[in-house]
């Protein structure tokens, strides 16, 4: 039988193509206009934007709500964020129906960061399920047509599940072992956290083998030099080159505006171009930009791979 | 055991405030353990409330006999029903599972209606020692050890994830929310990988099944354990052991010695 496709993303896939997604963050705000603006930006040069669920268990706008607007108004196919750490089971099952009766075709499969690390540390933390059951959990809703006690549901949704992965993971193995598991359980697809070394991406794919689901690798050209820094201090597993860093902090010299721009996005497209070159020889098949509110610079870097 | 430590005396005093006679009652179970409720806390407890002006009143609870267990600490209950009856407030140097129980006997059993307090602070399950412990049980009532390589994520993972580790493992191993802490995660992986068991990594682990972790739980045995049972029928066992190993570190010293 041949795979059923109900995405634009997988239809990519399934075509063969090095697919481009995208990443968009809702904010602390009761309005998702510049969302909406963002995804407008990011059209025609990625095929789908994730849409962020509390990052780093910072509280926002509804990851839901904002990833049915940009499919309603920027016309831009989301990959819905869903985190287990705040909700249960059920919360999360209600999610997931909801979600497809909103039209969402793909949804990233997430643990979630701890809330002790975000703006509302005093939050009850949830994890009733994981990352690798909540992929399971959809799965059997797509798939069977039931919940994780066995319920049945009546029409169920028809989307893709989608996982991360963490190449810069302090144990590896273990994190490759948690990856395949996450594939065993019903992931269709795996977006990596943002890598900048070559030597981490091939070390992720040596430890993966052949996982049998396309692999996207999250790259994040910054906007500023105060942005690739934030990377490298605070999001676990993430090694930012100094070389690059350095470069980067170099343009804040510049005082004209528009030169700045110039100059930063010549050294993204200098140490990406590097970078992509390398990408093209590993087995991923795609790359998950998530230059938030950078979109000038993703032609220039699309470029390379084609 | 019930990991305890004794509230700021300043606490105990303001629940005390206006009330002049005291009694303080100790336990004779895991506070005796963490010296929060044995006779020598309950002898200080007494003459630091003696010395703000209150006429106190000791119950000791001797080693096994626990507040919490009140078959047998109502015997001293009872003893001291006098005392009770005339003061102002009851402190009870256990567990808050000791407090409620004897706060429970009074109201019920006793007909007092009396201001009952705790003195410590109780911090649930923990093991280990001699003088380092930590939670590594939460008594969830569906053990998942037999699963995870004989350590538990519900409990030793900040998450609680049953499919670990995520990805805030730090460099050293530790977790994301406490660089003091291991990842339990790769806790598990380094004790599969000893075993030469690490395709069970490769196997998902079913979500965990709250349901007997419905609050308040309760519990029911057949018959209450007798002293046969416990103590008189494990006499040749105690005597292989060493009385007083439990109250001296011996094995400590043995450790440094080898």
């Amino acid at each position: 039988m041949a795979k059923e496709v109900y995405s634009e993303l997988m239809k990519e896939v399934e075509e063969g193509k090095f697919v481009w997604t995208g990443e968009l963050e809702p904010e602390k705000a009761g309005s998702v206009e510049s969302v909406v603006q963002a995804a407008k930006d990011l059209k025609g040069h990625v095929i789908a934007c994730n849409v962020t669920d509390s990052p780093q268990s910072f509280a926002t706008l509804s990851s839901l709500v904002a990833a049915y607007k940009i499919q309603e108004e920027a016309g831009m196919e989301a990959v819905y964020q869903l985190r287990c750490s705040d909700r249960n089971r059920i919360a999360l099952q209600a999610d997931v129906l909801g979600a497809g009766v909103m039209g969402i075709k793909n949804i990233l499969a997430l643990t979630g960061d701890h809330v002790a690390l975000g703006d509302t540390p005093d939050a009850k933390p949830v994890y009733d399920l994981d990352s690798t059951t909540l992929s399971y959990m959809i799965r059997k809703i797509v798939d069977e047509g039931k919940d994780l006690a066995g319920n049945e549901i009546a029409e169920p949704p028809k989307m893709h599940i989608g996982a991360a992965g963490a190449p810069g993971a302090a144990v590896l193995q273990a994190e490759a072992y948690k990856v395949k598991r996450k594939v065993k359980a019903g992931a269709e697809f795996i977006q990596t956290q943002v890598i900048y070394l070559p030597e981490v991406l091939d070390n992720f794919f040596k430890e993966l083998g052949d996982l049998g689901v396309p692999v996207f690798v999250g790259i994040f050209p910054a906007k500023s030099y105060g942005a690739a820094k934030f990377f490298d201090e605070a999001v676990a597993g993430v090694d930012v080159p100094p070389d690059y860093l350095k470069n980067l902090k170099k343009t804040k010299e510049i005082k004209d505006k528009a030169k700045r721009k110039e100059e930063v996005d010549r050294v993204n497209v200098e140490y990406f171009t590097g970078f992509l070159e390398h990408l093209k020889d590993t087995p991923a098949t795609g790359c998950h930009m998530m230059a938030v509110g950078y979109p000038r610079i993703i032609p220039a870097l699309k470029k390379v791979v084609e | 055991m019930i990991a305890q430590e004794q509230k700021p005396m300043d606490e105990i005093l303001g629940y005390l405030e206006g009330k002049q006679r005291i009694v303080t009652m100790g336990c004779g179970g895991c506070a005796t353990f963490y010296q929060t409720g044995d006779k020598k806390a309950v002898k200080e407890m007494a003459e630091k409330l003696t010395k703000e002006g209150k006429d106190v009143t000791k119950i000791f609870l001797p080693l096994g006999i626990s507040a919490c267990e009140i078959d047998m600490s109502s015997v001293f209950l009872e003893k001291n029903r006098k005392a009770i009856e005339g003061c102002d407030a009851v402190l009870v140097q256990s567990c808050g599972e000791g407090v409620q129980v004897v706060r429970e006997y009074l109201d019920d059993k006793m007909g007092l209606a009396k201001s009952v307090y705790p003195a410590n602070n109780s911090m649930g399950n923990v093991g280990g020692g001699p003088t380092d412990f930590k939670e590594t049980c939460q008594g969830c009532g569906e053990c998942e050890l037999g699963k995870i390589a004989g350590i538990c994520p519900l409990t030793a993972c900040g998450k609680g994830l049953m499919n670990g580790p995520c990805g805030g493992v730090r460099e050293d191993g530790k977790c994301e929310t406490d660089p003091e802490k291991d990842c339990a995660w790769v806790k598990i992986y380094e004790r599969l990988e000893k075993l030469g068991e690490l395709d069970e990594l490769l196997k998902m682990r079913e979500p965990h099944a709250w349901s007997k972790m419905k609050r308040p739980r309760t519990f029911k045995i057949e018959k209450p354990i007798s002293l046969g049972r416990t103590m008189f029928g494990s006499i040749p066992e105690y005597v292989s052991f060493g009385l007083r190993k439990p109250f001296t570190p011996k094995h400590e010293e043995k450790a440094e010695g080898e």
